[in-house]
């Protein structure tokens, strides 16, 4: 049984009397990436401000690594990671002096620089000032800074937003080498693609409210009520059936008769789902 | 009471040294250095009309000081502190296991440690040296002025958001802190209030020093300075606690 790092019960948060977060639950174990997905104003970010004690709730406990969140302080940034947006870098120093900046304070080795800079594909550029990187770039050392000291849990607030699909590609591939090293991820993303891709547990947030939670795959099962099949036919005609006995019947005979060219079901997906129960877009 | 980490304060202070040195801050002494040589020249002529070159050059030695501890001091310390929330650094630092006090400690370090070398250096380049006992005051009065400010430019710092309101918001307070003591000798109720300033006091012990005074520096003075730097710690810590480094 892998241990749980994050545990979130009945968390609720109120900026004056405006409610963001009503009554969240949710657990996130080692080498599992957890994906909160949502619009903006959905209540990721101030999720993960909770989480990491830069922001008190309203009621509810957080734990993270066992510890209570009311309890923490800067020494649990030892063992964390946090990846957002509007991480800042220091634009005259170059992109080895940061990490290095980083990895003095939190007692780091000089050889894990140089690892990190490979990790992430930024070693060609260690000399260049951080200013001078393409956004990409920027968001990579980013990364990498917050994966210095390897920490048992890296946050990773909109990680791809923003950059190419394949700086994103290569971050996802980075992540899932991370989650495979145990480390537990706790991502959000308004990318429902990438949540499905990269995610073990995914909860859908509203409005502060969790919508729907579990594995990509179950969330969407659970909501795939009308079966539906899209086929297409060697003579270039497509079809979206029904799943009932006429249309079973049709696709007999034309499997029978060999005119398949492709079939498969259609279950929806995350972002359907959203919609479905929310009668809103994600993005 | 934190734990204070040397690797994570120095780490700081390093980079505070680097960004110190940056086009925004350095212009600062080197405008300390710059006007107090103009004011010795400025008043290495007006030296012939009757008062003496060491008093002349002790006004200006005074006058580069205050300027010294209010730029250097005050504004470069708030406008480091605001360009960390410019450049969003600000919290990734404070995420990364540093703490209020060690972030406090590594940023004034640097700010502190250059402006107190050039309160000796501004001595040679007015033209005006001070030795032995009214050395040591001189030293305890500059350091103790040079702390202050750093302090204050911490608290303004907190209310900066960037480093264009790191200016607005310091101007106001460097305009008072300097200029008080400056014009003290022309109008009177100035001098009365330039008395309960650090910077008027620095200035005043100068002066008392050029004039061969007995005494140049009132115990009433000390215990003023004193006052100062526990109310700038303690507005800060009030502040800080309040809002952290970032009002938002």
């Amino acid at each position: 049984m892998s241990r749980e790092y994050i545990r979130l019960e009945h968390i609720s948060k109120k900026y004056k009397t405006e409610p963001v977060l009503k009554n969240i639950d949710a657990r996130l174990h080692e080498g599992e990436i957890l994906g909160f997905l949502g619009p903006s104003g959905a209540g990721k970010t101030t999720t993960i401000k909770i989480i990491t004690g830069q922001l008190k709730q309203t009621s509810g406990e957080a734990y993270i690594l066992g510890i209570n969140s009311r309890d923490i302080d800067e020494t649990i940034y030892e063992q964390i990671g946090i990846v957002t947006d509007n991480s800042g870098i220091y634009e005259y120093l170059t992109v080895y002096k940061n990490l290095e900046y980083f990895a003095k304070i939190l007692r780091v080795k000089k050889d894990r620089i140089d690892e990190v800079l490979r990790q992430v594909g930024l070693y060609e550029q260690k000399n260049k000032p951080a200013g001078k990187l393409s956004k990409g770039q920027t968001q990579r050392l980013v990364l990498a800074r917050a994966v210095l000291h390897s920490p048992r849990v890296l946050f990773l607030d909109e990680p791809t937003s923003g950059l190419d699909p394949s700086t994103a590609i290569e971050i996802h591939k980075m992540l899932l080498e991370l989650k495979r090293q145990g480390m537990a991820i706790f991502l959000t993303t308004h990318n429902m693609e990438e949540a499905t891709k990269m995610c073990d547990h995914v909860a859908l947030l509203n409005e502060g409210v969790i919508v729907e939670y579990g594995t990509p795959k179950d969330i969407c099962l659970k909501h795939n009520k009308i079966k539906k099949y899209a086929v297409r036919l060697h003579d270039g005609t497509e079809h979206l059936l029904e799943q009932n006995q006429e249309n079973i019947g049709r696709i007999h005979n034309w499997m029978t008769e060999n005119q398949v060219e492709t079939l498969h079901s259609c279950e929806p997906t995350l972002e359907s789902v959203f919609l479905n129960v929310t009668g809103r877009e994600l993005s | 009471m934190k734990t204070l980490h040397m690797n994570k304060i120095m780490a700081i202070a390093q980079v505070k040294t680097k960004a110190f040195m940056g086009k925004n801050c350095i212009i600062m002494p080197l405008f300390a250095l710059g006007f107090t040589l103009l004011m010795r020249i400025l008043y290495g002529k007006m030296a012939n009309g009757g008062s003496s070159a060491d008093s002349m050059n002790a006004y200006a030695l005074s006058m580069g000081l205050v300027m010294n501890i209010g730029m250097c001091g005050i504004y470069c310390t708030s406008l480091l502190l605001a360009e960390e929330k410019e450049k969003k650094t600000l919290r990734v630092l404070m995420t990364s296991s540093v703490n209020g006090m060690e972030y406090f400690i590594g940023c004034i370090l640097p700010v502190f440690t250059a402006t107190v070398i050039l309160n000796y250096v501004l001595m040679p380049v007015s033209g005006y040296i001070i030795s032995g006992k009214n050395l040591v005051l001189y030293s305890v009065v500059t350091i103790l002025s040079s702390l202050i400010s750093c302090i204050i430019g911490m608290l303004l710092g907190i209310f900066a958001k960037n480093q264009v309101s790191a200016g607005t918001i310091t101007t106001p307070v460097l305009l008072v802190l300097m200029m008080v003591p400056m014009f003290s000798n022309f109008i009177e109720i100035l001098s009365t209030i330039s008395k309960f300033f650090f910077t008027g006091i620095l200035m005043d012990m100068i002066m008392d020093i050029a004039a061969d005074k007995g005494s140049v520096l009132q115990a009433g003075s000390v215990v003023i300075m004193v006052v100062e730097a526990v109310l700038a710690v303690g507005l800060f810590v009030v502040c800080y606690r309040r809002n952290g480094f970032e009002r938002d």
